[in-house]
């Protein structure tokens, strides 16, 4: 497969702390690669350093071979990348349906992919006129993942998307997630690694702004001990 | 015989707008309202060939039309500061600005004053607009209280610039002496009157479609989160650009209406009350909300009128309201927060919403913009 994302050797600052000092990956087409990963380790700042939120001060990112790194947080996503923050950024004043039409790229987008998005996530077709502020912590992560969906993305960056939220949901995601790859790339951050192991087809661990270790989860999910050192999950 | 009837969808347009078209209706027949009450005339006093601006009903116009000019200057700062998240401390750049160029116009140029007029309006407000667009396009870029102190210099520095000109008679200003007779308030009130709630409406009903475009939703996205906004592909700036544009022009067309009412252009019009008495009438009215402003301006301008010149009489001791306005003043807004945390607006619909509250139903947020 032919890699639709390389980070190689990025260094971000956020004000005077130097963050990510090193960190390379790769996500290949069609595929889901999860970021893993301690607190604090900068799995976050990696995936706001390639969406040019904390742009990095050194390396290269490349989006299907063409430079991203330096560009406004805008113009990569109008290259294709959707980017589905933390914490369910979702905007809480906004009803449901304009959360998802203020996804447009192009007019039309959101109608395109209606019956695509509802398929995934039944509930937001019945919440559509609700202010984003009023759904529950499941819902909420739903519409954010929904919103990336609406434009014609190449590539998805979702950060933490099981935080705090049921199992029965964590389920519905998973299986969302799922159905995703195949149509488009994902780059996903997950601290829960039996999420993380269920989604992905292969992992970077980044450690202390480093990338330690990459590989295919098939390998990783046998290797308790190396589980244990990074993650101090057994 | 064919019958005329509404359509249902009529019908529900005219009862969901009864209160607004109410107000309006008491607004157009306030001055003969106003006239009737206290037997004056609302065209003023025929005193020979001309009209004198004397009696009540003209009086209560001018209160009106000063409410009216604060209104529109309220109701732009919310759209900078209510639905983009921007803070501005240079507002009464642009109020100031219109000014002096539509009074420049009228007093040093040699064409009719008609055309003066309108040349010097169209010019205010577009200036007001490139300037909004210099500002925010060299500022912008800059995040919060930055961005504030920079416009407040900007502001500063004409306020400075326009108390030592001389062409403009530095601190003491010029008076207009030439307006056209159907527009000039010491001549027909009532005419100015009508412009002034036009203008009002108007610029109530420009911001209300404009928060409610898909332009608007970027605005208020902004606000909540601007790096979420820029990461759906949004060029920020563009936006808050956009924002800070229409925010200085309509700024722009209040600062012109407070100079055709007083008929005097001076470097207060440039003042840092012009910036400050917005942001407080926003807040306390409601941030983010299309009628909050409008309630914090009208509000607090008829408190000035009713209480500014009272007395209160408290066991033999005499006070004097107009001493202790200002102090006065703060105690309001200080109260004013602590029972109103969203202002008076956002606090109602919150209040509202809990006591209406269905399991789905949402509890609007602090500033939701939804009246």
């Amino acid at each position: 497969m032919t890699p639709i994302l390389e980070v190689r050797d990025i260094h971000t600052f956020i004000g005077q702390f130097h963050i990510l000092e090193g960190v390379s990956a790769t996500v290949h087409t069609g595929g889901i690669t999860v970021l893993l990963g301690r607190n604090g380790a900068g799995k976050t700042t990696t995936l706001r350093s390639i969406m040019g939120l904390t742009p990095p001060t050194r390396g290269s990112i490349l989006l299907d071979g063409t430079p991203i790194h330096g560009k406004q947080a805008h113009t990569i996503a109008q290259m294709g990348v959707g980017y589905v923050p933390e914490h369910r950024a979702i905007f809480r004043s906004l009803t449901v349906l304009e959360n998802l039409r203020l996804a447009e790229r192009k007019k039309g987008d959101f109608a395109h992919q209606a019956d695509f998005i509802f398929e995934l996530f039944p509930d937001l077709k019945r919440l559509i006129e609700l202010p984003g502020g009023n759904l529950s912590g499941g819902q909420q992560q739903m519409l954010a993942v929904a919103r990336a969906l609406v434009p014609e993305n190449r590539l998805l960056l979702i950060d933490e998307p099981s935080e705090g939220l049921a199992p029965v949901i964590i389920e519905q995601l998973i299986a969302a997630i799922q159905r995703l790859s195949g149509q488009v790339s994902v780059l996903l951050v997950e601290q829960n690694f039996r999420v993380a192991s269920k989604l992905g087809q292969n992992y970077v661990i980044i450690d202390s702004g480093h990338s330690a270790l990459d590989g295919r989860m098939a390998d990783l999910v046998k290797d308790q001990a190396l589980i244990q050192r990074y993650l101090g999950v057994a | 015989m064919i019958q005329k009837q509404n359509s249902p969808i009529q019908r529900g347009w005219l009862r969901r707008n009864a209160l607004p078209l109410l107000l309006f209706a008491f607004l157009v027949l306030f001055p003969f309202i106003v006239g009737a009450i206290t037997d004056s005339s609302p065209y003023g006093v025929v005193r020979g060939d001309r009209m004198i601006m004397r009696g009540e009903s003209v009086r209560w116009q001018s209160v009106l039309i000063e409410a009216y000019i604060l209104i529109i200057l309220a109701m732009s700062y919310n759209l900078l500061f209510g639905f983009t998240g921007v803070i501005s401390f240079g507002h009464a750049l642009f109020f100031g600005t219109s000014g002096y160029v539509l009074g420049l116009m009228l007093e040093y140029t040699a064409i009719d004053t008609t055309l003066a007029l309108f040349v010097g309006a169209a010019l205010g407000i577009v200036l007001c607009g490139v300037l909004a667009l210099v500002i925010g396009f060299v500022t912008l870029r800059l995040k919060g209280v930055y961005f504030a102190i920079f416009t407040l210099a900007v502001a500063e520095m004409f306020y400075i610039f326009f108390s030592r000109w001389q062409l403009t008679r530095a601190e003491d200003g010029f008076a207009i002496t030439e307006l056209p007779a159907w527009l000039d308030p010491s001549q027909s009130r009532i005419n100015f009157y009508y412009l002034s709630l036009a203008a009002v409406i108007l610029t109530f009903v420009f911001i209300r479609r404009l928060v409610n475009s898909p332009s608007g939703a970027v605005f208020k996205a902004i606000r909540e989160n601007e790096d979420r906004a820029q990461s759906m592909g949004y060029n920020t700036l563009n936006y808050k650009l956009l924002s800070i544009m229409f925010a200085g022009m309509l700024a722009g067309v209040a600062g012109l209406l407070q100079v055709i009412l007083n008929k005097k252009v001076g470097p207060e019009l440039l003042g840092v009350s012009y910036t400050v008495d917005p942001l407080l009438m926003t807040i306390i009215g409601g941030i983010g909300t299309f009628t909050g402003p409008v309630i914090g301006a009208g509000g607090l301008h008829f408190l000035d009128v009713f209480l500014r010149d009272a007395q209160i009489n408290l066991g033999g001791v005499v006070i004097d309201i107009a001493n202790i306005w200002a102090l006065l003043l703060g105690v309001i807004f200080i109260l004013a927060v602590i029972v109103f945390p969203f202002g008076i607006v956002g606090t109602w619909q919150r209040w509202q919403a809990r006591r209406h509250r269905h399991p789905e139903k949402p509890l609007p947020d602090a500033a939701a913009g939804q009246d």
